[in-house]
């Protein structure tokens, strides 16, 4: 009888250990090889990223590197729960929306020196400021090594052009053009122009910075939307849901601006250049159909010349106390190499942030019958504008998305909605 | 001799009454790591501003100042309220009224208890997405039959009613699962006896099927009520960030969602659930209470 109790609590009180202890993972494994994990959000680059460890372990043997693919919509909760826990995979893609709060907390490997031995400027001699500025924590060291960048571009639907007698979008295309563009569209086909919907960087960050405004002030302290120039261009975007040629955002809440486009509703929007070629994959009845220009000008900008595209970029980054720092750091510096990068590129996954490697990612557009001109999303690097973030983005950022929609359903007029857009900001990082 | 029989007796009780530790302990165990752990972890968080990476500070009554002066909170408590006035009569009528006619003597009567249940068996999520596709206010079959354009999902005034239609139609089967049960508890004896003495259907539905069936009504109520209450995913599946009509749909859940894991201010979102808790039972209890007016529980 004893015996038999005995014998209930281990098993018991085993079972109950074996649960705490199966989700902890070891670094060196059985076959004496490094086994690195190295997570990403978007499917359509698993491939290519593959790719890129794939020529790192032909090198280094002793590494086995598993790309591991969780959705966008759950990657930040399982990586925050990961750091908590200390548990962060080796390797993983970070945003600029929250390399803040994770370098900020020391969440991060510090890889300022990480090519150091090669070249102390090498950070500098190969990526633009926009790069560098998208891999630093608050206090200015790198915690990424950059992986690409990209662009917002204009896509235009050319039958509908042809069919309202309308010349294609070019880089002397302003607002005006935008406009008369889509009224003549919409005159023509009954299709609708430019689609204006209320998202930010794929829509009014663009115009505010063509204007001269500014969603964040230099020092990023501060909201810029008590500005003439800010305020204007947001009127001019909120403003062209009044036109009949465009939908208003209880069709957008149902009906993306891509849907739309891709099943020939509408004649333009704004898309970013890393869906470009998912969407040549997935829409092949559309090639041919239609191209991709760079954004119109403002034609009368309170500074500047008018011309602006929002640029944002990712990075490789790794735990600040991960059990195999030295090796990952080597893996990095490959990421980051011109080697790497240039994998990258001609996998098609995305424009490599390296610079003079543009090309290597518009080639891969040659594969298909019609070759879009995606040359014009890397033309636009010459006046792009680093994406908008400060370390209480996430903070602020529902709250200007539900102004921006009361305005939208007229509960605020622009004015009011904005001065709470403005206060949202001003105060999202005040400790109370 | 009386002395050892009594240390040997509590002997054998000791070990009982630790054998029956050991088998609870599984259950119990869960209970403390899942429930228990959890809840007292959100009540200390509520009382605290909380910081990324799990780092928090307390704070004392904060977050519940700034819930209770909140315009969005009020508006979650009333939109929650209203969902649970839309769903909870007209459903549980409705899986009554099933339920009845799925007892009557019908050809299919099995196959009609199937399909009623089918909903309960399909992802929440999947649910969502096929009728957000119907309510669609371009291409939606249903605007099409009404040969009129509703904006089922972004009028303000309009998407708690699309998302009751949903809840009701995806719960109607199971609560008339439940209610089925309980009218086929009910002796045929008591309608003979009606039916001898001349009553009507309606009679014998009012006087016999009601009171008898009223105590799995009961618990049916409880249930879909505090469903109704804690409405999150189907809400969370219909309206998108860029839906306009987001303050008229935001419930107390998606509004705690929301402010813990989009904004990542998990003190006032912890002060919402607390919140929602009390709210939960406060209804509970008088329920409970009232349920000595019209549960009969003597057969």
């Amino acid at each position: 009888m004893k015996a038999l109790k005995k014998a209930a609590v281990i098993t018991l009180s085993a079972s109950l250990a074996m649960g705490l202890t199966a989700c902890s993972s070891g670094g060196t494994s059985r076959d004496g090889k490094t086994h690195l994990t190295f997570q990403i959000w978007d499917v359509a680059q698993r491939d290519g990223m593959q790719k890129i460890c794939d020529a790192y372990t032909a090198k280094n043997p002793d590494v086995v590197i598993e790309v591991q693919v969780t959705s966008w919509s759950e990657y930040w909760t399982k990586l925050e729960a990961a750091a908590i826990s200390n548990q962060m995979p080796d390797i993983f893609w970070m945003h600029t929306n929250e390399i803040l709060k994770y370098a900020d907390y020391g969440k991060l490997a510090d890889l300022t020196e990480l090519y150091d031995d090669e070249s102390k400027t090498y950070y500098a001699d190969h990526f633009s400021e926009t790069s560098l500025g998208n891999i630093q924590g608050s206090n200015g060291r790198y915690y990424g090594v950059p992986k690409d960048k990209d662009t917002v571009c204009l896509v235009y639907n050319k039958e509908m052009f042809d069919a309202a007698g309308v010349a294609y979008p070019d880089e002397n295309w302003t607002w005006d053009d935008l406009i008369e563009a889509s009224q003549k569209v919409y005159d023509a086909t009954g299709k609708y122009g430019y689609m204006a919907y209320g998202d930010d960087q794929l829509g009014y960050w663009n115009f505010v910075y063509q204007k001269g405004g500014c969603i964040l002030t230099e020092d990023k302290e501060r909201g810029g939307f008590d500005q003439p120039a800010t305020i204007d261009a947001m009127k001019f975007y909120i403003g062209l849901q009044d036109y009949d040629w465009c939908p208003d955002q209880n069709y957008f809440a149902e009906t993306s601006p891509g849907t739309a486009f891709f099943s020939e509703q509408g004649s333009m929007f704004l898309e970013g250049n890393w869906n470009l070629l998912a969407e040549m994959n997935n829409y092949p009845d559309m090639i041919g159909k239609w191209d991709v220009a760079v954004l119109p000008k403002c034609p009368d900008p309170v500074s500047g010349d008018g011309r602006a595209t929002i640029s944002n970029g990712l990075c490789y980054s790794t735990s600040a106390t991960g059990k195999n720092l030295e090796i990952v750091k080597d893996v990095l510096k490959f990421f980051g190499s011109e080697e790497g990068q240039r994998i990258q590129g001609e996998s098609g996954a995305a424009i490599p942030a390296y610079e003079g490697l543009e090309q290597t990612w518009v080639k891969v557009f040659e594969q298909f019958d019609y070759v879009l001109d995606v040359q014009k999303c890397v033309d636009m690097f010459d006046y792009a504008v680093q994406s908008v973030n400060n370390a209480d983005r996430p903070v602020w950022k529902t709250q200007v998305t539900d102004a921006l929609l009361k305005i939208y359903s007229d509960t605020y007029t622009i004015d009011e909605g904005l001065k709470v857009i403005q206060e949202a900001i001003n105060t999202a990082g005040d400790d109370d | 001799m009386a002395n050892t029989k009594t240390s040997m007796a509590s002997k054998h009780a000791r070990e009982e009454s630790m054998w029956g530790y050991i088998m609870v302990a599984p259950t119990i165990i869960g209970l403390i790591v899942l429930n228990l752990y959890p809840f007292l972890n959100t009540l200390v968080l509520s009382f605290s501003k909380t910081k990324p990476f799990g780092l928090y500070e307390l704070r004392g009554i904060q977050n519940y100042v700034k819930m209770f002066q909140s315009p969005e909170f009020w508006r979650a408590n009333w939109n929650t309220i209203y969902f649970c006035i839309l769903t909870v009569p007209i459903g549980i009528f409705l899986a009554l009224a099933v339920a009845v006619m799925l007892n009557a003597k019908i050809k299919g009567r099995t196959a009609f208890r199937a399909i009623f249940f089918l909903p309960m068996v399909v992802a929440p999520a999947a649910v969502a997405m096929v009728w957000k596709w119907m309510f669609n206010t371009e291409y939606g079959i249903i605007n099409t039959l009404l040969a009129h354009k509703v904006n089922w999902v972004t009028d303000p005034n309009v998407i708690m009613i699309t998302c009751a239609i949903i809840a009701i139609w995806s719960a109607i089967g199971y609560d008339a699962v439940l209610l089925l049960a309980g009218l086929q508890n009910i002796s045929k004896s008591y309608y003979e006896a009606a039916s001898l003495d001349g009553a009507t259907k309606w009679q014998q539905f009012r006087m016999i099927t009601l009171p008898m069936v009223s105590p799995t009504l009961f618990v049916v109520l409880i249930m879909r009520l505090m469903s109704s209450i804690k409405v999150y995913d189907l809400i969370y599946m219909m309206v998108e960030e860029s839906n306009p009509a987001l303050t008229s749909a935001q419930s107390l859940m998606y509004l705690f969602y929301r402010e813990s894991f989009v904004t990542g201010n998990r003190g006032f979102g912890s002060a919402v659930v607390i919140w929602t808790v009390a709210l939960i039972g406060l209804v509970t209890v008088v329920q409970f209470w009232g349920q000595k007016k019209w549960v009969n529980y003597e057969v």
